[in-house]
């Protein structure tokens, strides 16, 4: 697939969220406002950049020149959360407002499924490592786009007279189902059309 | 830290419903199908089982007094996602479409069972029964909202119910009307969401309900 191929399916067409349903939970669940979308979603964007290109290099480069590839949940488990809690090291170091702004446990978005999914979906297709940084930059502004657009409905829809049954969980997962029908119309017909093919 | 922060993660993490919509949003993309929902529930509670029996086993030993958070969750990492491997190796050998069906939502097991398994009794008592219970306990919820959204999808969507092929039963059964006219809508993803919001809307005033009820008989 040519690389704006892979851009825009990564973002649009299979959207993390809401077209493979991944990551769901911290997206539907994270309250605050846009600086805390912000925040969610570049650390995200960067976690899934590092673990698309670390699953390339443990998937290409270890566990399949020495047949273990039965070994591949726990690897990529552990990437994902290792990656994450080195990621938060960081921020904490260099960048300790960026926590303070997201205020989100890093062990909730390591085990998060957002990040596995894509080192599982990247591997599967075998890409090479560049095309799995791009998939992952692209899957990372995908989700960055998704949070961003929730948490503005979501500060809408909060001053809006809403059943009580309703209210915070059940209709953030209806909003996100609603958008995820508004994103089909990011389709492959969509992506043929741009691509000319 | 922000007070609705706070509220609403001691909503999310101490509430058990909503710690089972938590989990089950990883598992949502399987649930197309009736049959795939099937594979899944299998998997996470044969994984939440059994990494309960393991936990338990460990805290025995008295190991999980030593050692931080951290440690804890790096135990689990360990424990979930060898038992996900191991149930992925065996559902490949054993049922070759049902491991192709789930795709990369089998490996998720792994992801599943640590949401759903956190703040379960092993980690605190060391009593085998209780932690065994609670995991069997979690997993069977699971198990149970995980079938029924399958079951309206596949019903509405499809038209269809698919479950195992035994004998003379091919596997799948029509309905009639909703066959020729299904809502395919429900079949796509947002037609998983949208399930699953409403479910736990129903989950939600199902459970005020009973605890205003119990609220009550205590008051009389």
């Amino acid at each position: 697939m040519s690389w704006v191929g892979i851009i825009l399916s990564f973002a649009l067409v299979d959207n993390v969220i809401l077209s493979r349903l991944l990551g769901v939970c911290p997206e539907v669940c994270a309250p605050g406002g846009m600086r805390t979308a912000a925040g969610v979603g570049g650390f995200m964007a960067v976690l899934m950049a590092g673990s698309a290109v670390g699953g390339w290099a443990v998937d290409s480069q270890v566990l399949v020149p020495l047949g273990f590839t039965l070994l591949r949940t726990p690897a990529f488990v552990f990437l994902v959360a290792g990656l994450a809690f080195a990621l938060r090291a960081l921020s904490a170091r260099f960048l300790p407002s960026l926590l303070l702004v997201t205020g989100v446990s890093i062990p909730e978005i390591g085990i998060n499924c957002a990040a596995l999914g894509l080192v599982l979906i990247t591997t599967r297709a075998e890409y090479t490592a560049a095309e799995s940084l791009v998939a992952g930059l692209a899957a990372g502004a995908g989700y960055f786009l998704v949070t961003a657009l929730m948490t503005a409905i979501r500060e809408r829809l909060e001053v809006e007279p809403v059943p009580r049954a309703l209210r915070g969980f059940p209709l953030q997962l209806i909003t996100a189902g609603l958008m995820a029908y508004a994103f089909m119309a990011f389709d492959r017909a969509f992506l043929s059309r741009v691509l000319g093919g | 830290m922000k007070s609705g922060l706070v509220l609403s993660k001691s909503m999310l993490s101490e509430n058990p419903i909503a710690m089972l919509f938590l989990g089950l949003c990883p598992a949502l993309a399987v649930s197309v199908r009736v049959i795939d929902a099937l594979w899944m529930s299998v998997g996470v509670i044969l994984v939440l089982v059994l990494s309960g029996l393991a936990m338990a086993l460990l805290s025995r030993h008295g190991e999980v007094d030593r050692g931080s958070a951290a440690a804890g969750l790096l135990r689990a990492l360990v424990i979930t996602s060898f038992l996900t491997a191991s149930f992925e190796a065996g559902l490949l050998s054993l049922a070759p479409t049902a491991s192709a069906a789930l795709g990369i939502y089998a490996p998720l097991i792994a992801v599943n069972c640590l949401v759903l398994g956190r703040g379960m009794p092993g980690v605190t008592s060391p009593s085998l029964g209780s932690s065994v219970a609670a995991a069997l306990g979690r997993g069977i919820g699971f198990a149970a909202s995980l079938v029924l959204i399958a079951l309206v999808r596949e019903a509405l969507g499809a038209g269809t119910i698919t479950l195992f092929p035994v004998g003379g039963f091919g596997g799948t059964i029509e309905i009639p009307l909703l066959v020729e006219q299904p809502v395919r809508a429900l079949g796509f993803a947002g037609g998983g969401l949208l399930c699953l919001g409403y479910l736990a809307a129903a989950a939600r005033v199902i459970s005020g309900r009973a605890a205003a009820k119990s609220a009550g008989k205590e008051a009389a």
